[in-house]
């Protein structure tokens, strides 16, 4: 007992600094996935631009919140100029921003050529006009023509920000729960586990194409349950490194693995679940989608859950 | 060059918060809703009769490797050349990443709606602030250059805060700093502070 030393968690970022860090992983990486996917799996038109929507969508909501949330909203105008990289090269907010900015602009631009080509988006009134603007039939027609470069700089900048999620809570030194490496590639791995959840879902309800798409969704399925797989020995890992050592991190294993939403909510029904039914998918099939589409909701719960325990277990250790 | 530091003597500090009341007017920190820039914890440590009171002033440590500097996204923290840590208002955005970055708990918000309280508070004409940001000591860095001492330090009755040049081997915050007397907090994080404690249990036996 150290009874010269007090300890506190922190209520400036919470819940809503979890949704900001959940859609800016899942926004990125859905985008990233669907991306590499058109590029180097499986042409699809209505997949870009499920994927790249969404993924503008949630980036959009998730920079909001942090946006919402600031003090002065003007000043933003400082991190929203690149520049600010020079200045500030160890800031992970200032490389988020630009990593977000920039993955909205390429996944718009990457998917550009497909909206010319829709008949949903040519119906959408006023956007139809600007559609069929020619500069925007010449933007669309060059990213046509270089659409592996937009893909690329898409991906580059979702992979940035999908990682940055974890990079920026890593940045905080006092806290042990945040300040390891373990954070960013937990957060990178419920990312994209998380969008592979969303893809399925897309692919379940929305564009229906049962039998062509059935190599993608199984190629999903299967990468989801890889991921799942790795988070939870990323988590066991975290289990048994926060239990010895740093007083910090054996009060945040205590505030984690003594609530039932962390270890119910989000280890057993945001990830032990849905493993067993993409496990039983993956090895002896279903005969309805209901199942994989099950997991994908619990997997999405889920990764929203980790990331809003992980904001309100962090723990700091006073010398006072 | 010149590097201030703080040292605090947790032997002498008789926990009357002058510190805090003469750093809340030079400031104009929004007292209205109890944050300081500097704040004096009061803790009762033992058992039975032998129980002692400590008060343990606190205040941003000015970090020669400071975490909220290297978070800050506009780079509104900054470092002078004398190692003073400072807040630019008209560039931070508040995002709050300094305040979660800090192992000290020096930083604090002040709004919109702080500013506006502050102008009834301290005086329209008086009041300097005019947006907001996260806030935090500067160890008066306008009193410094101008020769004087810090407010708290000006006020300490019981002479528990000194203030000094670490880079003077003559100063006695330097002395007390260099002979290990007074030590720093957490220096195990790597963020080198500038704000030294004399301890005051071990005098207690």
């Amino acid at each position: 007992m150290d009874v010269t030393t007090s300890f506190a968690t922190q209520d400036l970022w919470t819940w809503w600094l979890a949704i900001y860090l959940y859609f800016g992983g899942l926004g990125a990486a859905t985008l990233t996935t669907t991306f590499l996917t058109d590029m180097y799996m499986k042409p699809h038109k209505e997949l870009v631009l499920w994927g790249a929507w969404s993924g503008i969508l949630m980036l959009s909501i998730g920079s909001s919140m942090l946006f919402i949330h600031l003090l002065d909203h003007m000043a933003v105008i400082h991190v929203l100029n690149p520049l600010v990289l020079i200045k500030q090269p160890n800031a992970w907010i200032a490389w988020g921003t630009q990593f977000i900015v920039w993955m909205m602009v390429w996944g718009f631009l990457y998917s550009l050529p497909y909206m010319l080509e829709s008949p949903f988006f040519n119906r959408i009134p006023f956007l139809k006009n600007i559609l069929s603007w020619s500069l925007v039939r010449s933007i669309g027609a060059t990213c046509g023509r270089h659409c592996r470069l937009c893909g690329w700089l898409a991906t580059i900048n979702g992979i940035g920000t999908v990682v940055y999620t974890g990079l920026l809570l890593q940045s905080f030194p006092a806290v042990a729960l945040w300040h390891n490496p373990g954070v960013p590639l937990l957060f990178t791995v419920s990312a994209f586990s998380t969008a592979m959840a969303f893809l399925l879902l897309i692919l379940n309800l929305a564009i229906k194409k049962r039998e062509e798409d059935r190599p993608l969704r199984v190629f999903y399925e299967r990468t989801d349950l890889m991921l799942i797989a790795a988070e939870l020995v990323i988590l066991f890992s975290f289990f048994f490194y926060l239990q010895r050592g740093n007083q910090s991190a054996a009060i945040s294993a205590q505030l984690l693995w003594n609530d039932w939403g962390w270890l119910i909510g989000f280890i057993g029904f945001g990830l032990v679940v849905p493993f067993l039914l993409e496990l039983k998918g993956v090895i002896k099939g279903w005969h309805t989608p209901v199942p994989i589409m099950l997991a994908s909701v619990l997997v999405l719960v889920g990764g929203y859950l980790l990331r809003h325990y992980f904001m309100y277990a962090g723990v700091y250790a006073h010398p006072w | 060059m010149t590097r201030y530091a703080m040292v605090i003597d947790l032997n002498t500090c008789v926990g009357c918060n002058a510190c805090m009341a003469a750093c809340a007017m030079e400031n104009q920190t929004p007292v209205w809703k109890n944050k300081w820039r500097t704040y004096v914890h009061d803790k009762e440590i033992g058992s039975g009769e032998d129980i002692h009171r400590r008060f343990f002033p606190r205040l941003c440590n000015h970090c020669s490797n400071p975490p909220c500097m290297s978070v800050c996204p506009t780079g509104a923290t900054y470092q002078m050349e004398n190692g003073i840590v400072r807040v630019d208002e008209a560039t931070c955005m508040g995002c709050g990443a300094c305040a979660m970055a800090c192992p000290y708990d020096a930083r604090f918000e002040v709004t919109y709606a702080d500013v506006r309280q502050g102008r009834e508070f301290f005086g329209a004409e008086t009041y300097l602030r005019t947006r907001p940001s996260m806030d935090k000591c500067n160890f008066c860095a306008e009193r410094v250059l101008q020769g004087k001492k810090p407010a708290c330090v000006e006020t300490c009755v019981g002479s528990a805060r000194q203030f000094g040049d670490l880079d003077d081997p003559m100063d006695p915050v330097t002395r007390m700093v260099t002979s290990g007397t007074a030590r720093p907090l957490m220096a195990h994080l790597g963020t080198k502070p500038n704000v030294y404690y004399i301890d005051d249990l071990k005098r207690r036996g």
